[in-house]
């Protein structure tokens, strides 16, 4: 009986032995799996771009890293051949931005849409991860319209000029290749157009009800983006404003385009009904129609250095 | 008499897996792929977890690929969606075997051969080097080099950066393994 137990429990240790040596490797790794911390602290960006088309993105500049952008906006396409499909009106915006710190970035810019000098601020409040569902950014900009003239506005004060845009970029990549974004959206502005409406002011019987235009409007903007290869997206952005009057003859921004990334560079071939690519001004200033046809080709070129 | 023998086959097989290993959670693995002239493209992980059985000589080791970081927010956003697909494929691991490895000889710096494969991007290649091993206040140092190619692991690089990037990598790794009680 002893002996025989002995032999067993040999017999066990021996399968016991070469199990282990055999599976060694496996049991290591086993032991490593243990180890490892799963902490990953980087979170890939909801889109590759500043902006979505027209609207900012929830992507940041790097820290002490400096992009220029060039935008172009031209004219409707239906002008035809005549106009070269709109190619022969272009507004063009140049802009510099700089990743002051990891999470903030500034920027000056020059839009040929109204004489446009703007400066911009954006600061990147939480990422998306595993314990916060989506990338939060702040953003502000202020707009200078150069183009109105003292001669022509005798009254205009200097700070007329402003218009400012506070908003809350909130986006979330629910995918690899599907990210999508929510920004309410806040405009100053100091000077707005009283005669811009559909009825000439006389015939209104309203009070007031010709300001078309409020100084202080707020809109909530719609983006997404779909990758559909590896360094190309379909992307588009709408922005609704909550405080337009229904004489106003603005319209809400409509803007889509493709993303196609090139290493240092980021292409963005889009169609808008903005002729501006000035926050404030496309945001509110929008005069085209897409339901009319009044659709522009535009591009934006992020050159990154 | 049964209680006695389970209790000798429970020590001596405890004493079996109580092998002696070393382990880090901190390992530093760096890669540089830079071309004269170019922006440097170089990327540093330091939470490198590896093992080493020093018994058998059997080592193991992963890396998670976002983790490794770059100075260029961009370089490392492209690596991980262009290049690595790191959603797709976190991880890097290798193992392997250090097959002359004696541990009279780490008093002083002493180089081993070490063989094993790696797997990047769910891609296998056997890589074969040598490392230098010093135990100094009861941790072990173990660094190495090595290249690698891109195409080892089915990476494509684009014509346009072709140039930028380098055909062989040279992977660095420094581990300081401390013994797993």
């Amino acid at each position: 009986m002893y002996y025989h137990t002995i032999g067993k429990s040999l017999l066990l240790m021996f399968f016991l032995g070469f199990y282990s040596t055999n599976a060694q490797e496996n049991n290591l790794f086993k032991e490593l799996n243990n180890l490892t911390n799963d902490k990953v602290t980087y979170s890939p960006p909801a889109f590759k771009a500043l902006q979505i088309g027209n609207l900012q993105s929830t992507k940041m500049v790097g820290q002490k890293e400096f992009y220029m952008l060039v935008a172009h906006r031209f004219g409707y396409l239906k002008g035809g051949i005549n106009d070269f499909y709109g190619l022969d009106q272009a507004n063009t915006k140049i802009q510099f931005l700089y990743g002051i710190k990891k999470k903030i970035q500034i920027g000056i810019s020059r839009d040929s849409y109204n004489k446009t000098y703007s400066g911009s601020g954006k600061v990147s409040i939480k990422k998306q991860s595993e314990s916060f569902p989506i990338n939060l950014v702040l953003y502000n900009s202020m707009d200078i319209n150069t183009l109105i003239k003292k001669i022509s506005y005798p009254g205009l004060l200097f700070f007329d000029r402003f218009a400012y845009t506070t908003q809350v970029l909130m986006s979330r990549r629910f995918s690899e290749n599907l990210s999508l974004a929510i920004t309410p959206v806040y405009v100053r502005k100091n000077l707005i157009d009283l005669n811009y409406t559909k009825n000439p002011i006389l015939t209104s019987n309203e009070p007031l009800s010709f300001i078309t235009e409020p100084w202080n409007q707020y809109l909530l903007a719609l983006g997404g983006r779909y990758k559909f290869s590896k360094r190309m997206s379909l992307n588009m952005d709408y922005a609704y404003n909550l405080s337009k009057n229904k004489n106003s003859l603005y319209k809400n921004p409509l803007t889509v385009g493709i993303d196609i990334e090139t290493g240092g560079h980021v292409f963005q071939l889009l169609f808008t009904n903005s002729r501006s690519s000035s926050d404030a001004v496309f945001l509110t200033e929008t005069l085209g129609d897409w339901s009319k046809g009044d659709i522009s080709f535009g591009f934006n070129i992020l050159r990154i250095f | 008499m049964k209680r006695t023998n389970l209790i000798i086959i429970i020590l001596f097989t405890s004493i079996v897996c109580n092998a002696q290993k070393y382990y880090t959670r901190s390992g530093v693995t760096e890669f540089n792929a830079s071309e004269k002239a170019f922006e440097p493209v170089v990327a540093i992980n330091n939470s490198t977890t590896a093992i080493f059985d020093i018994n058998t000589g059997e080592v193991v080791g992963q890396v998670f690929i976002a983790s490794f970081e770059f100075k260029n927010a961009l370089m490392q956003e492209h690596f991980n969606e262009n290049y690595m697909e790191s959603s797709s494929y976190p991880k890097a691991i290798f193992k392997g075997k250090i097959d002359n490895f004696s541990k009279d000889r780490l008093k002083t710096v002493s180089e081993f051969d070490l063989v094993g494969i790696l797997t990047v991007r769910g891609k296998e290649k056997k890589i074969s080097t040598k490392v230098l091993v010093k135990e100094i206040n009861k941790k072990l140092i173990i660094t190495s080099n090595f290249m690698v190619k891109p195409e080892y692991f089915y990476i494509k690089i684009p014509s346009i950066v072709q140039e930028k990037i380098a055909n062989q990598i040279q992977i660095s790794i420094k581990y300081e393994l401390v013994e797993k009680k």
